[in-house]
């Protein structure tokens, strides 16, 4: 027979184990999702949401209602039916034009509207165009209705259309307002460059171990001003894009003939016109409104902008096109010098690297440089040799620091212009101890060259004390006197 | 009754287990060996102090940081924890690891039980009285060594030299009262001059012997540089320099014509691997410095080298075969390690404010304007500067890339024959020999005194100096009448070996304050990164009694180097309490 206690410490606990299991029931039901709208997928809310239903049987329509149930989490911002009412009838009966339409307004991760953010975000959207999130605004639409989950994202009503612009490059080949000229050139930089990314290979060149490519899959067609200067379909960029009147253009490359000297119109046409184009786009978020007198290009060139020639601008989804009655840059403000470090050549008439001494030096001043002496190479002449690119026709001034630190007597040694033996410059007297920039003299490129070599020459004998060759820089700058 | 046998069996049985207890937890163990097994004959001794030098092992790296990043050339980065940049900055708090005197007193306390052991062999004769005499010194100049640099950054300190069971007991102030750096530095000479043995172990015999490629005599403390130490820290100039021409003249009888001429004596050899030259393979051109052989390789090179061991005089090796592992690699390397400090911009400036001699011959051109010694001591990996010295055996000097990642051998570089030349000449100098001072780290002994250009029979050199300032460097030439080659010909003088112009005393100033500031910026341009530099700036504020030659460099440190708070480290330098760290176990 138990007694009362031992019924008591064993019910106790039995009893503690029932309130436990009763609480757990409340416990549970504090972590289970209650809110319905967290069962449902992003698709089920929009068609449920009264507001955005044509907005949803559009999706459908498109397709896109698979990526919209599927288990990544999206953002979608969804045009209300007014909004939606104000569609060109045929887009929505063109399926590639409606799935287009369809994705400018989903994209990827969850991002939520805070009306008191300040920062704002350029999200890309399913069909890569980019839209600015900002605040209770996005890109041009104000949202409506903010921050509604689903289960697989976050979705938002907005007011109006989201504009598909067209990208800069689209705008330019495609809109009819674009002057005939510049865009014809811009079209016309089309070319084929290897790439073998999808190149299929047919075998190996026996001779030179190298793969051998299927004809026509080893490149692309590409435009080089996409290459060299901007890639102007590229969604994720901003671009200002000059694009110059006919007249405006003639007249701007034309001045640029001078300095493309060759042997026909042609190459001086084409060479001047690409001069020309390189610098008239700039990277950065411009509008008619807020554009500067000046912007930058690429290649550090300033580009002269005047409110009063700008004549159009249109709106690109990653960029400004400006059509201007004129872009007056400057060839000074073009064509820079070259600054040739004497100890950087490029090749030397012998090898004396037994007789190169590369330099540590210090100027008076306690500026620290380095600079190349060949001293006793015996060779009548020697020279070293280093090259430029891009010479335009026109003249230049040249000058070096040669500093003769060893010695208490003179030598001579000169700059020779295309050629080791040139005379256009004269043999320079190089006294001791002298850390100064010395001119040289002035010469003539009479035709526009893509290489050029230029010499450092020792004197015409052998004797080590007169013919050594030293020097720190090489400075030669285009004079427009 | 059942129960009551029960009861009994098992009260039986445990008797049993008790009583057998005693026998079973005798049993020795196998890898280790128990107190009695230890100090039976000299090769237990040996043991004993091959254990005290790895113990000290174990220091190395707080050696360096303590003694160099607290000075003026090395600087923590960006990956370094708090309590390094502490030693930095001189903010140093009293939990900070790196201040902790403990591992010092772990060592001194190993040091005190071997001596003491050593008495007790002695008395049973187990060792004979000179095996005891020759281990006796060396394990005391070691201690002696550890107080110094107690000395050095704690100021004042607890002396013991009893066999204590804990290191813990080292807090009893009653037992052991702090002494001033100045009375420990009384005791620890009275101790160290007292030892009645101060040479080498004898070599050929345990321990002095070659182990794995490396000959060991090496590692052990050369116990003349500590008594010249000692001496120099009290202001003892000429004992102090007696000390160290006796270290100077170690291969004075070497039957090696070669080795009595250079070793410890900084002699040109006309061989790369022994020279130690900053050298150019085509004078004035910047490109041709030599890298594989000359300056840089001493600090590669094999411990059983002639290089090596005639420019070394204690150094300790740390090999990947065997431990303790080799901390410099994680101060020192972005590749591998954690790169901790790295050369100050301090560094670099004096280095660079340095001119080399010009080129002899034809063009003569005047010298590069820097001291080649820093580009082979700091090198760019990566855009970040890296002190290299203890990298070479780790990193490829040529590709900067680790020769085996797994294998990262150094050495412990503590004392070198430049070290012991500038402190030499710092005592030469306080004692009033400026010429001599001048001429060994500049062009050396010849250099300052140089020979008539015809009749020699009359030059002497230094030889009417007394003892310890007596060298006889003389040099007939190969047209001298007569001929001859003085045991010290070939001393070429520091600045020499790194291809500089010899340091300029200006006109009108104070002859001993301007050499031994020369002395000391050379030690630092020379010996960078060897753990004494602190030590090097401290003995000279002290003995000027003033602070501003420790505090203004560490304030350019601090302040090139764009770490906040350079201010208040001078203000806390410019008075003597600020000099030293919290003792705190």
């Amino acid at each position: 027979m138990m007694s009362y206690k031992t019924i008591a410490y064993t019910l106790l606990p039995l009893l503690c184990c029932a309130v436990l299991l009763q609480s757990c029931k409340k416990w549970e039901d504090s972590i289970t999702v209650n809110d319905p709208a967290l069962k449902q997928t992003l698709m089920e809310r929009i068609a449920a949401e009264p507001s955005t239903s044509k907005f949803a049987e559009l999706v459908k329509k498109s397709g896109l209602d698979t990526v919209l149930t599927s288990s990544k989490v999206y953002t979608v911002f969804a045009p209300d039916n007014d909004a939606v009412a104000k569609l060109d009838a045929g887009v929505a009966n063109d399926p590639a034009k409606l799935k287009q339409f369809v994705s400018n307004y989903i994209t990827l991760q969850a991002w939520n509207s805070k009306a008191e953010d300040t920062a704002s975000t350029y999200l890309q959207m399913l069909n890569g165009k980019y839209h600015l999130l900002h605040a209770a605004v996005m890109g041009n639409a104000a949202i409506t209705s903010a921050n509604k989950p689903a289960k697989n994202g976050v979705y938002h009503v907005i007011s109006s259309l989201l504009p598909v612009a067209d990208n800069c490059w689209e705008t330019i080949a495609g809109n009819s307002s674009i002057p005939a000229e510049q865009k014809a050139y811009m079209l016309s930089l089309f070319r084929n460059v290897f790439d073998p990314t999808n190149a299929v290979q047919i075998g190996v060149d026996p001779n030179t171990g190298k793969p051998i490519y299927k004809p026509g899959t080893d490149s692309i067609n590409t435009n080089l001003f996409w290459q060299r200067v901007y890639d102007l379909r590229d969604e994720s960029k901003r671009f200002a894009v000059f694009i110059l009147e006919d007249a405006a253009w003639q007249a701007a490359t034309q001045s640029y003939y001078p300095y493309f000297v060759t042997g026909g119109m042609d190459t001086t046409a084409s060479l001047a016109k690409w001069e020309v184009l390189k610098d008239l786009a700039a990277e950065g978020v411009y509008t008619a409104d807020n554009i500067p007198d000046t912007v930058l290009s690429k290649f550090k060139v300033k580009i002269p902008v005047e409110g009063a020639q700008i004549k159009k601008t249109i709106a690109a989804s990653n960029g400004t096109i400006f059509i201007m009655g004129k872009v007056d840059i400057s060839p000074k403000n073009k064509f820079k010098q070259w600054y040739i470090e004497a100890e950087n050549y490029s090749f030397a008439s012998n090898n004396k690297t037994g007789n190169t001494y590369f330099r540590d030096r210090l100027t008076p001043a306690g500026v620290p440089f380095k600079d190349v002496l060949v001293y006793n190479h015996g060779i009548s002449g020697f020279n070293l040799g280093y090259r430029i690119t891009n010479v335009p026709s026109m003249k230049y001034k040249a000058y070096w620091v040669a500093v003769n630190d060893w010695m208490t007597t003179n030598f001579t040694q000169k700059l020779g212009i295309d050629s080791a033996t040139s005379t256009v410059l004269p043999y320079i007297t190089v006294t001791p101890n002298n850390y100064s920039e010395v001119y040289l003299g002035e010469f003539t490129v009479d035709r526009y060259k893509a290489a050029m070599s230029i010499f450092l020459t020792a004197a015409a004998n052998t004797t080590a004390t007169t013919n050594p060759v030293v020097c720190d820089y090489i400075r030669i700058e285009p004079s427009f006197n | 009754m059942k129960k009551l046998t029960i009861l009994f069996l098992s009260a039986a049985a445990f008797c049993t287990v008790l009583s057998s207890c005693k026998k079973m937890l005798d049993v020795m163990p196998g890898d280790e060996l128990d107190q009695s097994q230890m100090y039976r004959n000299v090769y237990d001794a040996d043991a004993a102090v091959i254990g005290i030098y790895g113990k000290f092992q174990g220091l190395a790296e707080r050696y360096v940081l303590l003694n160099e990043l607290r000075a003026d050339m090395l600087n923590y980065t960006d990956h370094a924890d708090e309590y390094l940049r502490q030693l930095s900055n001189h903010t140093v708090t009293a939990d900070n690891p790196y201040a902790s005197p403990r591992p010092f007193y772990e060592v001194i306390l190993n040091c005190n039980d071997v001596l003491k052991n050593f008495d007790v062999m002695l008395k049973d004769k187990k060792m004979k009285e000179s095996e005891y005499a020759v281990r006796y010194a060396d394990i005391t100049c070691l201690r002696s060594f550890l107080y110094l640099q107690l000395g050095i950054h704690y100021g004042e300190i607890p002396y013991v030299t009893g066999a204590l069971e804990s290191v813990e007991e080292v807090k009893d102030a009653k037992r052991f009262p702090k002494l001033s750096f100045d009375a420990l530095l009384d005791t620890l000479i009275r101790t160290t001059e007292a030892l009645t043995y101060k040479d080498e172990y004898p070599a050929g015999a345990s321990p002095n012997i070659t182990v794995d490629g490396y000959p060991t005599g090496k590692w052990f403390i050369n116990k003349k540089v500590l008594l010249g130490d000692l001496n120099l820290w009290k202001g003892n100039y000429v004992q102090a320099a007696t000390w160290y021409r006796q270290v100077m003249e170690t291969a004075a009888n070497n039957s090696n014509d070669a080795t009595m001429l250079t070793m410890y004596k900084v002699g040109w050899d006309s061989n790369g691997d022994v020279d130690h030259y900053i050298s150019y393979s085509r004078g004035g051109d910047a490109t041709s410095l030599v890298w594989n052989t000359q300056w840089r390789i001493m600090y590669e090179q094999a411990a059983n080298t002639k290089g090596y061991e005639r420019e070394w005089v204690w150094a300790i090796p740390f090999d990947s075969r065997f431990k303790p592992e080799n901390p410099f690699v994680k101060l020192f390397s972005p590749i591998g390690g954690q790169y901790l400090v790295k050369p100050s911009q301090e560094a670099f400036d004096n280095w660079n404010s340095q001119q080399q001699l010009p080129n002899s011959s034809a063009p003569a051109m005047p010298g590069l304007p820097y001291d080649a010694r820093g580009i082979l001591t700091c090198q760019n990996i990566n855009g970040q500067p890296v002190v290299m010295k203890y990298l070479y055996n780790y990193l490829n000097w040529s590709t900067m890339l680790p020769v085996d990642v797994l294998k990262r051998t150094s050495t412990w570089f503590l004392f070198k024959q430049t070290h012991l030349h500038m402190r030499f000449a710092e005592a030469a100098n306080r004692a009033g020999k400026h010429l001599l001072a001048w001429g060994l780290f500049n062009n050396g002994i010849a250099g300052a005194y140089p020979a008539p250009t015809s009749d020699v029979t009359n030059y002497h050199n230094t030889l009417f100096e007394p003892y310890p300032f007596n060298f006889d460097a003389r040099n007939s030439g190969n047209s001298g009448i007569p001929y001859y080659r003085a045991p010290w010909y070939r001393n070429i003088g520091i600045r020499r070996r790194a291809n500089l112009q010899n340091y300029a005393v200006a006109a009108g100033a104070d002859s001993t304050l301007s050499i031994e500031n020369g002395l000391i910026n050379e030690t630092a341009l020379e010996d960078a990164y060897e753990g004494t530099r602190w030590p090097d700036l401290l003995r000279i504020a002290l003995r000027r009694n003033d602070p501003s030659f420790l505090a203004d460099k560490i304030y350019r440190k601090l302040k090139k180097d764009n770490v906040p708070g350079a201010e208040a480290a001078r203000a806390k330098l410019m008075d003597k309490s600020g000099w030293y760290l919290p003792f705190k176990f």
